[in-house]
């Protein structure tokens, strides 16, 4: 286990600002948080697009779930979406990796721009999107099988050649590797759950996608095994875009370089419906959030 | 609130609850309703231990391994239960063979592709009718929009049909494969034909039982394939179905233990209930195999009015319990052994 791990603060402005510099290629962040401090005020620019959505919006048969979603995600940053239940934080990540496509009754419209294209065409392959977009779910998901087979399985449907140096490497991303090391040929059920979901995490790792999916993916995990995730997550977001979902803010504001919050607008005959409320750094959304529901929901639940 | 008290000072008293515990006292309807269950159960155990005893009393006797290797026989004393059990045998291979593929297969197109959006795919073909494609293609593609709307109207048609194909008399099974079989497709009234009847009944059970397991392993077992950039068939192939098998095995047990106990299919397709040939057992030649079975050869023992005709029945019956018994045990380990809990 790492060391280099914040302890859990209150959300004052100090985890942000380690997190803005932690951004900037040093893996080290206690490190980082140092120059960061002595840097003052001055804020790492997020970099260059990497998905583009232009007003975006899902339905589930007859129920908008998300309407009228605007935002850029930077490349090789963590962006957060945060927001109360069911404002459709879920529902908008799913779409950028079009799991959407596996929901009987889901439709999307609008545009998600990935490298310029639009990810929604209907010409474009949603498998090897996912490929190139992969995902963890909430709850850890490990198939039924052994470690290495878990690592195995979407190199080999990706056509990457599953050897002993790429399972290793993956694992050892995903900081899994001095743990299970001996037992790769251990049931995946075995281990812990926090093991299960850097497996997970391991997993998508192995595939080399360019953009890695969290939906959620500390809320089954108790504290310890949340921040080995958090640390992880930091570590590989020099490689890997990450978008994650979380419901937790003081979560959002030790990883994220950006967070998009959403909330729950109220529409004609009582149904409701997700919105994105506004999208800045994370210093930006936690320290002076411009839209009055931002502020309302970060002071109601961290002040 | 509590403050600290100098030592040796008496603990103060417990508050008062509103009123002292209440002791023990029986409950005669509850006691009542106990012994109702349980002589219920008492019953139903002692209906079984009667029939098991009654069969063995009667039949441990001629129950050797002659009675197993010999032929039938007009004699009582000569005749044998190998052609019965050869014929058996024979029947539950041709079964499984073709009920497994085809019930596995159909449980696996209605529970992971039949139900799935055809979202996608419908803006997909739509996009391309729009596009300017003309003669045959777009015919085609008319078809296949035509058959994703109406693709969930015919699911549910006929996932309702095989929960009431499953509760239909055998006897209906027997007549269908008669007309089909024998009738249609002109096979002889064999092993053969009484193998498929009985891979016909069975077939909706084992969709039932495929379709029970492969809902029990959890959706994010095939999602986190799919989110690794798998296709949907790769995701079953290698990811649910191999974690569903344990439960379609079971499944697929306790339907064939169903059909080795048939017995009105089979008279209806030609079993024979006297007959002094020897069946051979490669389900090749099944075709021109006469219909031996274990369950006809009791039935037709049980008919004769002699009383050693009747011992050798019984003896039959233990055969065809013992087997039964076996194959629900294989279907318990199984079960235990190779169940996940999620």
């Amino acid at each position: 286990m790492t060391t280099n791990v914040e302890p859990d603060t209150t959300a004052d402005d100090a985890p942000i600002e380690i997190q803005l510099s932690a951004g900037a290629a040093t893996p080290t962040h206690a490190v980082a948080a140092g120059q960061g401090a002595a840097a003052g005020p001055a804020q790492p620019e997020l970099g260059p697009p990497i998905f583009q959505l232009r007003d975006l919006g899902v339905w589930y048969g007859k129920n908008e779930a998300v309407r009228g979603v605007s935002m850029d995600i930077p490349k090789n940053a963590i962006t957060a979406i945060i927001g109360p239940s069911g404002c459709g934080k879920s529902t908008t990540l799913r779409c950028l990796n079009r799991m959407n496509d596996l929901v009987p009754g889901a439709r999307v419209n609008g545009e998600i721009l990935f490298g310029g294209e639009d990810l929604l065409s209907s010409d474009v392959d949603p498998v090897d999107l996912r490929g190139r977009i992969g995902m963890v779910f909430q709850k850890p998901s490990p198939f039924p099988k052994s470690i290495k087979d878990n690592i195995e399985f979407g190199m080999k449907v990706n056509g990457i050649k599953p050897t002993a140096e790429r399972v290793e490497q993956a694992l050892v991303d995903a900081a899994l590797w001095d743990e299970v090391k001996d037992r790769l040929k251990d049931e995946a059920f075995s281990l812990s759950g926090g093991q299960q979901q850097r497996l997970c995490i391991a997993r998508a790792i192995a595939v080399e996608p360019e953009v890695i999916l969290m939906d959620e993916p500390c809320s089954a995990l108790d504290p310890i095994a949340t921040l080995a995730i958090e640390d992880l997550m930091k570590n590989i977001a020099e490689r890997f875009t990450l978008v994650v979902v979380t419901h937790n803010m003081q979560q959002a504001a030790r990883i994220s370089d950006q967070v998009a919050f959403m909330t729950v607008e109220g529409k004609a005959e009582g149904e409701r419906c997700g919105v994105l409320a506004e999208v800045g750094t994370a210093r930006e959304i936690f320290s002076a959030p411009k839209d009055p529901r931002t502020e309302a929901y970060i002071t109601g639940r961290v002040g | 609130m509590t403050t600290l008290e100098a030592p040796g000072t008496p603990p103060p008293p417990p508050a008062a609850a509103t009123r002292p515990l209440a002791r023990k006292r029986s409950r005669p309807s509850e006691q009542l309703f106990k012994w109702l269950v349980m002589g219920l159960t008492a019953i139903t155990i002692a209906m079984l231990i009667w029939l098991i005893s009654s069969v063995v009393i009667k039949g441990a006797g001629s129950l050797s391994w002659a009675f197993l290797a010999d032929k039938p026989s007009s004699n009582p004393d000569k005749a044998g239960f190998n052609s019965a059990l050869r014929g058996s045998v024979v029947l539950m291979i041709i079964t499984i063979f073709f009920a497994w593929p085809i019930g596995v297969a159909a449980a696996l197109y209605l529970e992971k592709f039949a139900t799935q959006s055809a979202e996608a795919s419908e803006r997909k073909v739509r996009e391309r009718l729009g596009s300017g494609v003309s003669g045959v293609h777009a015919g085609w593609l008319r078809v296949r929009l035509s058959w994703l709307r109406v693709r969930p109207r015919v699911v549910h048609l006929v996932d309702v049909n095989i929960s009431n194909l499953a509760a239909v008399p055998s006897i209906i099974y027997g007549l269908l494969g008669l007309a089909i079989f024998v009738g249609i497709l002109g096979i002889s009234k064999s092993l053969l034909a009484g193998g498929l009847t009985l891979a016909v009944l069975i077939l909706p059970i084992i969709i039932i039982a495929a379709r029970e397991a492969l809902r029990a392993v959890p959706i994010s077992i095939e999602q986190g394939a799919m989110a690794l950039g798998a296709t949907r068939w790769q995701a079953v192939r290698s990811q649910v179905f191999p974690a569903a098998l344990p439960g379609i095995l079971t499944g697929t047990i306790l339907a064939m233990s169903r059909a080795i106990g048939e017995t009105a299919p089979l008279i209806v397709v030609g079993g024979i209930v006297f007959g002094t040939a020897v069946p051979s057992l490669n389900p090749l030649d099944a075709g021109n195999e006469a219909l031996f079975a274990m369950p006809l050869q009791i039935y037709f023992w049980t008919d004769q009015p002699q009383a050693s005709f009747q011992a050798i029945a019984a003896a039959g019956i233990i055969v065809l319990l013992a087997t039964l018994l076996v194959m629900n045990l294989v279907a318990i380990i199984l079960r235990n052994r190779y169940s996940k809990r999620w």
